[in-house]
């Protein structure tokens, strides 16, 4: 309800929103009105008049109005948890004043309805000000005492339906919409805190979910564990009997999906703690009268269920600050020539081997200057060292405690107990917090919050026999190097060991001489792994590659931590362990720079006269081929290739495929049906063309080349492994209908590569 | 058994490491892993002798035989697991044999001329009828506490 009613704030012409809000009053009213509960009635039914008003399009929602109505919420779930804990529900003196707070904003909208009757009945007047000055009573009318209307408690059993309605104000599917539809979800644990009550609702399956203490998913996560092993022991000891083999193949598969099971179940996305913000926001704005748009992405990251409770609080203390501090007044943002409406961003990825949460905003920046001199006034560095630290060091001083800019404590911020709680919070479940400030445009706060217990997609990949698990988020491709080509493919720098990655240097790191494993052959077939951690590439030389692999990952203990290239370890599939190795620190080892190599990274993405050629060979000659327009290569039976006219054509997938084959490769196997042909498959246009080859070689990346003198782009040729290769022309390739039409003798070489 | 004041006995398990016995109060031991698959640990500290699974967590695994600067063992080794304020680790071990009953009036303090490094490891020794139980204390041997004390 919280979100709807935000959303309309928003999107004021919603009529769907406003149904559903006013569905979720409506069921709270005839619940109570049912059970005996006076108070929540009373405070249901004049919401449900205000609401009524809105939903006839009588009044507009305009922020007092929304304000209104979650306070009103508010209340309203106030009573529920002194329902759940006493079964009475209890008393307070909010109720007239909020009552009569709604009949206010009532009729102070109505009268202009009336009297603006035109603008009342145009759907949204986006954010009215006249209404703001003709609404005396605003904010917070909770803390205004108001006559008291003690209503008797009366006990009762929870109106469970009515937590229910709070809970499931979404669209929920079903032919009688305004029906209080009461879904059956067991209810067993105590009334959940607010955004959890949230998190049920936006899941939109609150039928099909079941809530689950976490200690049990713990145990079973544990138990787990010990059938892997079990399983393990179960399939060593049975393999010599063929009828166990089987049955044990059985159980490793259903362990796997059960373990893989137990750990999805420990995992929610960041939207369960992300989705209370957008109230926060608002109210806080409001209350600092400034205007704040907030801005959400990577809501389905998922994170483990107990990182995620342990970054609840760091975010909002980050959020309130990002307000707080962060977004100027909306007259301030516009004579600095920014829009009136700050924004935050709020977003959430995987990065390496953490998850990173980052809240930005676009405010006024922090002043390094006024950090140092609160930081001197507050006795937390003494001046004379104050006065040497840089722009970066000043800015950690913010996480100190004690640290507070405010000149005034506020409700809001100002007590110093800030950054400093965010600091803590993180680095107790093992994250780091990172700031950035740039003064007039903007703060960037960053989580790092480790992947201990989260799921992350890895690569497997061997060293002297030991397993080693490398995050897929900073892999980005591998290379394969077979056992004669290492010594002659990987080259030195004088002790530096390079490969040549489509013509760039790339440094390499052999994993065995890292972690001082025995040596391994020399010129023994390899794979590089070529890694990109946070923007410092580099390609780790192993012995081979397993499976690609989601793991769970395991904290070290604290000894092991400190070698610092493992960033845990993990249980795999087979019940073996791999230790997960740490991409950064690998490359910070390694001495491998940023600015180099990410000017070398953005040179490749950027492609600038680079493109990816497959580089095949048609007779004796080189050709390239874009790989953007390969489409498939397939070895074909002679038999499956026709001539139409004198022209081969190949039926491909029920079409007819027309071939080019220029080196005459297809006379190479003689008159043997059963000899076989390679065919590249590429896409010319919207058409689809073959082409025989004899070989495929490699794919490359190619340099455009510049004709000597005039310095115009050559084309139809590129520099491939520094061979000048003829780029295949494949529009060159005559369609079927002009093989159907045309005489034979006209084929007899067309002109495929220019050179 | 009893618990007689003047002369309490002790149930100690009994572990053997080269050629010799050590004794790991019982009730510190929370499992014992018969030959489990280990996984070492490249760069580790060298007394860390690998990684074992234990019940779906990963322990560190502390080897006595590398603490003690002997050959490493050429049969796969076991593992008890012990339980600590700070968490679970492994101990491998040649081999775990019985439990025995062993009284405090039998213990003896580490003898003066016992090397140094030994000496922070044992906790005296038990005189059986026929040998010596050297006492083992898991809390000395746990690896945030070896880090200290032979970082070098």
């Amino acid at each position: 309800m919280e979100r709807c009613l935000t959303e309309l704030e928003t999107r004021p012409g919603d009529s769907e929103l406003l149904a559903e809000i006013f569905r979720a009053v409506h069921t709270i009213k005839g619940t109570t009105g049912f059970l005996g509960f006076s108070r929540l009635e009373a405070l249901s039914h004049a919401g449900e008049n205000l609401l009524g008003l809105l939903r006839e399009g009588q009044l507009a929602p305009n922020p007092e109005i929304i304000s209104g109505l979650l306070s009103l919420m508010d209340i309203l779930r106030g009573i529920l948890r002194s329902i759940e804990i006493t079964g009475a529900e209890g008393e307070s003196r909010q109720d007239r004043a909020m009552i009569d707070r709604l009949e206010q904003l009532q009729r102070g909208d109505a009268s202009i309805a009336v009297a603006e009757p035109e603008l009342a009945t145009v759907d949204a007047p986006a954010r009215p000000s006249k209404p703001r000055k003709q609404c005396a009573p605003r904010k917070r009318s909770h803390t205004q005492s108001a006559p008291l209307q003690a209503e008797s408690g009366e006990a009762g059993p929870p109106p469970r339906e009515v937590e229910q309605a709070l809970r499931n104000a979404e669209p929920q599917p079903g032919p009688f919409p305004a029906s209080p539809s009461i879904p059956a979800r067991p209810m067993t644990a105590p009334l959940p805190r607010a955004p959890e009550i949230q998190a049920a609702a936006t899941s939109g399956a609150a039928d099909s979910t079941l809530r689950v203490d976490v200690e049990l998913l713990n145990r079973m996560m544990n138990l787990v564990g010990e059938l892997v092993l079990t399983r393990n022991q179960i399939l060593q000891a049975t393999s010599a009997d063929a009828g166990f083999a089987l049955l044990g193949r059985r159980l490793d598969m259903v362990t796997a999906d059960l373990r893989e099971s137990v750990m999805k179940a420990r995992m929610q996305p960041v939207s369960h703690v992300f989705s209370r913000f957008p109230r926060l926001v608002r109210d806080l704005a409001l209350t600092l009268d400034k205007r704040v748009r907030l801005e959400m992405e990577g809501q389905e990251t998922e994170l483990d269920k107990s990182l995620l409770e342990a970054i609840r609080d760091p975010l909002t203390h980050s959020i309130r600050n990002a307000i707080d501090h962060g977004i100027e007044p909306p007259g301030v943002r516009v004579a600095n020539g920014k829009p009136p409406e700050g924004l935050i961003r709020l977003r959430a990825c995987h990065e390496g081997s953490h998850v990173i949460v980052e809240v930005h905003d676009d405010g006024a920046g922090m002043s390094i200057e006024r950090i140092r001199q609160k930081a001197v006034e507050r006795q937390l560095v003494p001046p004379q060292r104050a006065e040497l630290m840089n722009a970066r060091e000043i800015l950690q001083l913010i996480f100190l405690p004690g640290f507070s800019t405010a000149e005034a404590i506020t409700s809001v911020s100002g007590r110093g107990v800030g950054m400093d709680v965010v600091r803590t919070n993180v680095e107790k479940i093992g994250g780091k917090v990172e700031v950035d400030s740039q003064t007039g445009k903007g703060t960037i706060l960053r989580l790092r919050i480790p992947l201990t217990l989260a799921i992350i997609p890895a690569l497997i990949v061997r060293s002297r026999g030991q397993n080693f698990a490398v995050p897929q988020a900073s892999l980005t491709e591998l290379v394969h190097l077979s056992a004669g080509e290492t010594d002659s493919r990987i080259e030195w720098l004088e002790n530096a060991p390079l490969y040549r990655l489509r013509g760039h240097l790339l440094p390499l790191v052999f994993l065995d001489r890292l972690l001082q494993q025995s040596p391994r052959e020399r010129n023994a077939p390899c794979d590089i792994a070529i890694l990109n951690a946070d923007g410092r590439r580099l390609g780790l030389v192993v012995d081979g590659l397993a499976d690609p692999e989601e793991i769970v990952v395991k904290p070290l203990a604290a000894v092991l931590r400190t070698i610092g290239f493992y960033a845990g370890a993990t249980i795999l599939g087979n019940g073996e362990m791999a230790l997960i190795l740490n991409p950064g620190a690998i490359a910070q080892n390694a001495g491998v720079g940023l600015t180099s190599e990410t000017a070398e990274a953005s040179r490749d993405n950027t492609r600038d006269g680079h493109h990816e050629f497959l580089l095949v060979e048609t007779g004796a000659r080189r050709a390239a081929l874009p790989l953007e327009s390969v489409v498939r290569i397939e070895r074909i039976p002679r038999s499956r290739i026709e001539l139409a006219g004198a022209r081969p054509v190949l039926r491909f997938e029920g079409t007819l495929l027309p071939l080019d084959d220029a080196a005459s490769e297809l006379l190479a196997g003689g008159d043997d049906p059963e000899a076989q042909t390679t065919v590249v498959v590429c896409r010319d246009g919207a058409r689809h063309v073959g082409m025989t080859v004899s070989q495929v070689l490699d794919v490359a990346g190619g340099t455009q080349l510049e004709q000597a003198g005039n310095g115009e782009i050559a084309d139809g040729i590129t520099l491939l492994h520094d061979r000048v290769t003829g780029i295949a022309s494949l529009s060159a390739i005559p369609s079927l209908q002009c093989i159907a039409d045309a005489p034979a003798i006209e084929f007899a070489s067309p002109p495929k590569e220019k050179r | 058994m009893s618990d007689n004041r003047a002369n309490p006995t002790q149930e100690v398990c009994s572990v053997q490491v080269g050629d010799t016995l050590f004794g790991v109060p019982i009730a510190h031991v929370l499992e014992i892993l018969g030959k489990p698959a280990t996984q070492p640990v490249p760069l580790a500290p060298y007394y860390v002798g690998g990684l074992v699974h234990y019940r779906g967590e990963v322990l560190t695994a502390v080897s006595l035989r590398r603490l003690l600067n002997m050959e490493p063992a050429k049969a796969p080794e076991d593992v008890l697991v012990f339980e600590t304020p700070d968490g679970l680790f492994g101990l491998f071990v040649d081999s775990v044999g019985e439990v025995l009953h062993v009284s405090a009036a039998d213990h003896e303090p580490n003898p003066a001329t016992l090397e140094a490094r030994r000496q922070v490891l044992f906790d005296g020794a038990w005189k059986l009828k026929d040998r010596l139980l050297v006492s083992l204390e898991p809390a000395r041997l746990e690896p945030v506490r070896l880090a200290g004390a032979f970082s070098a």
